[in-house]
């Protein structure tokens, strides 16, 4: 999962940053709102942390202008001010969870867990797909009861392919959900990383469950 | 139940009325006591004139006839001198409308008595005066008690008198009338006591109210009741000056106590985010010594935010012990300059003094080279490399001195200009999180300034000259 975080304060950002990774997120960095607009606007995230007072364009004109562009990615705000007033006028401006500092890290990640669960059925931490289960918590990888030991970047792709299953996803979109944007999209280490995983899901077992569709990309699902 | 009348019996409103009902009750008392008095002497004045007079208008018409009864002698008219006395005093007793009891002795012999006296006779009372006048109980009289005047010449005494009992009676009917009024004197005065006091204490419940209602959340709310010029008036007045020096007073304690957790929430932040993630799972040595690297600078930061904190706190409440001297400006600005040349050698901008005023200001040295050098220290950080800053004074108009801190650099934002000097106000922008400023330096100069009954102002043009400058008072 990709993570947009939009901070100011350059060591905020960057312990957040470094957190995030150890939970098997990518994340990159804006610096202040101009450039939180840009990158927001022209990546794709999963989640976008943001501080609200920040140089050039506040968190709050941020928001408006992020959603005026249609742009519906779940957006956690981070502040100092802890006063009513400053939380509702970010709700309404379009952030969907707020979290004031200082914050503890482990609440920081449950509730970015609870953003990506928005779009999907489970109310749990783990992701289900057949006899294929993810334990979000603890990033441990199950077929049939049997563990699945994964590289943490394994896990980012079988996660982003579970979270979306039955929807073909391409090898750009997967690229863009599990790296940052410093990695060069004309590699193919993606399709190293996307055939080991497969490896390790399908082989010693009876189904397939992750796909190859042909010059589109890869979809997991079950197919019964 | 019995504490709430225990307190009733306490109010004012019930003492009020108690002092104020019985006041009324003694007034009452009192007037009906004087009226009774004053009446009574009155009437029995008037009653002894008119007895007098008449007991003078007798011995009068005796006199006139020359009517000597001592030697009176019988003549084809008179055979007794009973009947000449009659006669004489017919027109008296004809006039006789209050109906006295008239009598006329001669020699100790009754010659004459008005009908209306009876059997009952009045009896001579020894007195020295010519004319005596006497107030007693005639037990002959049915023991009505009378008021008479006699008078006597050497054979006879003419006493004419009045029952003063219908005067008696009037009057105590009048004493009655009063006491029997005094119970609802009273009680009309309790209820128009009651009134009055609740009226004139409705304000002050009013004020109780509203004290009661006042709290540290609603202290721009006012007593109403300014406007009267009255005791209440001025009570509320002064009550509410008392409410705003009050929220003056915590409304400063708030912002201090809002700035600074604001303040020190980023470093704070920081301290448990990086500690967070460092035990969160084993590390290099490398990255834990970052970690801790980290988080020193960041028990500086604080340390150097509460440092300034407890100063500005201390400035603002005069605990600062401050000792201002004359001296030449050009002189302390060369100074200052030559003290903290050394801050821009890193960035390799040479900090210049220019400074020919020729003239005295009168300063706590130490605090305005803490202010300046805060300015200063600014200057540098954001100014542009290879550069210059500069410290200049000037003479600003006839009465003050300008004390500018000029660098050129990025500026500040134009909206930022005016709100710069705000008590934690931090221009939000990246470049001061890369030279990691503190928001308190400009509020430390501002406090500074201020106490110095100077003032401060920014001028920056973006990518430009940016000026912070202070006018002082010159001094003599």
């Amino acid at each position: 999962m990709r993570i947009l975080i939009i901070e100011d304060e350059k060591k905020v950002a960057s312990f957040i940053k470094k957190g995030l990774e150890e939970e098997y997120f990518v994340a990159d960095i804006a610096g202040d709102g101009k450039e939180g607009l840009k990158l927001s606007t022209s990546e794709e995230y999963d989640v976008i942390i943001m501080d609200i007072m920040l140089p050039y364009m506040d968190g709050i004109t941020l928001i408006k202008e992020i959603r005026k562009r249609e742009i519906v990615t779940p957006v956690l705000m981070l502040t100092v001010n802890d006063s009513i007033k400053d939380k509702v006028e970010g709700l309404d401006a379009g952030a969907d969870d707020y979290l004031t500092k200082p914050f503890a890290f482990e609440e920081l990640i449950a509730r970015l867990r609870a953003l990506l669960r928005r779009n999907e059925n489970s109310k749990t931490s783990k992701l289900t797909v057949g006899d294929l289960v993810l334990d979000l918590q603890s990033h441990r990888v199950f077929r049939n009861n049997q563990e699945i030991i994964l590289t943490p970047k394994e896990y980012s792709i079988l996660e982003y392919l579970m979270r979306n299953s039955k929807k073909v996803i391409s090898r750009t979109k997967l690229i863009e959900h599990v790296y940052d944007y410093h990695f060069d999209t004309e590699t193919n280490i993606i399709d190293v990383y996307i055939n080991k995983v497969r490896s390790k899901i399908n082989t010693n077992f009876e189904k397939p469950l992750i796909h190859t569709i042909r010059g589109i990309g890869y979809v997991l699902k079950d197919d019964d | 139940m019995f504490q709430k009348f225990k307190l009733f019996l306490s109010s004012t409103r019930f003492k009020t009325t108690i002092w104020y009902s019985t006041l009324f009750l003694v007034l009452e008392l009192l007037l009906g006591i004087f009226i009774y008095l004053y009446l009574y002497d009155n009437l029995m004045d008037n009653l002894d004139i008119a007895l007098k007079t008449q007991a003078k208008g007798i011995l009068r018409l005796v006199m006139e006839k020359h009517m000597d009864i001592d030697n009176f002698v019988p003549d084809s008219i008179y055979t007794d001198p009973a009947d000449l006395v009659w006669d004489v005093i017919y027109n008296e007793v004809a006039s006789n409308l209050r109906n006295n009891y008239i009598q006329i002795n001669f020699k100790n012999k009754i010659v004459y008595k008005s009908a209306n006296l009876n059997e009952d006779t009045l009896s001579f009372k020894d007195k020295k005066e010519p004319m005596n006048l006497f107030y007693f109980t005639d037990t002959t009289l049915s023991q009505k008690p009378i008021r008479c005047v006699q008078l006597a010449g050497n054979n006879y005494k003419i006493f004419v008198a009045f029952p003063i009992q219908h005067v008696t009676q009037t009057l105590n009917s009048l004493a009655h009338i009063f006491i029997l009024l005094a119970p609802i004197f009273f009680i009309i005065s309790i209820l128009g006591g009651a009134l009055i006091s609740a009226k004139s204490l409705s304000r002050i419940d009013a004020i109780i109210k509203k004290t009661e209602e006042i709290t540290a959340l609603n202290l721009d709310e006012k007593i109403i009741g300014e406007k009267y010029s009255d005791e209440y008036g001025r009570l509320v007045k002064k009550m509410n000056e008392m409410i705003s020096r009050i929220k003056t007073s915590i409304d400063y304690m708030n912002q201090f106590s809002i700035s600074a957790a604001h303040e020190l929430k980023t470093p704070l932040t920081i301290l448990r985010g990086e500690t967070e993630i460092a035990l969160k799972s084993p590390k290099l040595p490398e990255e834990y010594i970052e970690v801790l690297k980290s988080n020193y600078e960041e028990t500086l930061r604080l340390t150097k935010i509460i440092d300034n904190l407890f100063f500005i706190s201390k400035i603002d409440h005069s605990l600062i012990d401050i000792k201002k001297e004359k001296i030449n400006l050009d002189e302390y600005l060369q100074n200052t300059v030559n003290n903290l040349k050394i801050i821009g050698v890193e960035k390799n901008i040479s900090l210049v003094a220019d400074s020919r005023t020729n003239s005295n200001v009168e300063i706590d040295k130490e605090l305005m080279t803490q202010a300046l050098s805060n300015l200063i220290d600014n200057a540098i950080k954001y100014g542009e490399e290879n550069n210059v800053v500069t410290l200049k004074g000037d003479i600003f108009d006839y009465n003050r001195i300008k004390i500018s801190v000029l660098n050129k650099g990025e500026g500040i934002p134009q909206e930022s200009v005016s709100k710069i000097f705000d008590r934690f106000y931090r221009v939000e922008s990246s470049r001061n999180r890369k030279t990691g400023g503190v928001g308190l330096g400009l509020s430390v100069v501002k406090a500074i300034v201020t106490w110095h009954n100077a003032e401060i102002y920014a001028k920056s043009i973006p990518n430009g000259i940016t000026e912070f400058y202070i006018l002082l008072p010159k001094a003599a």
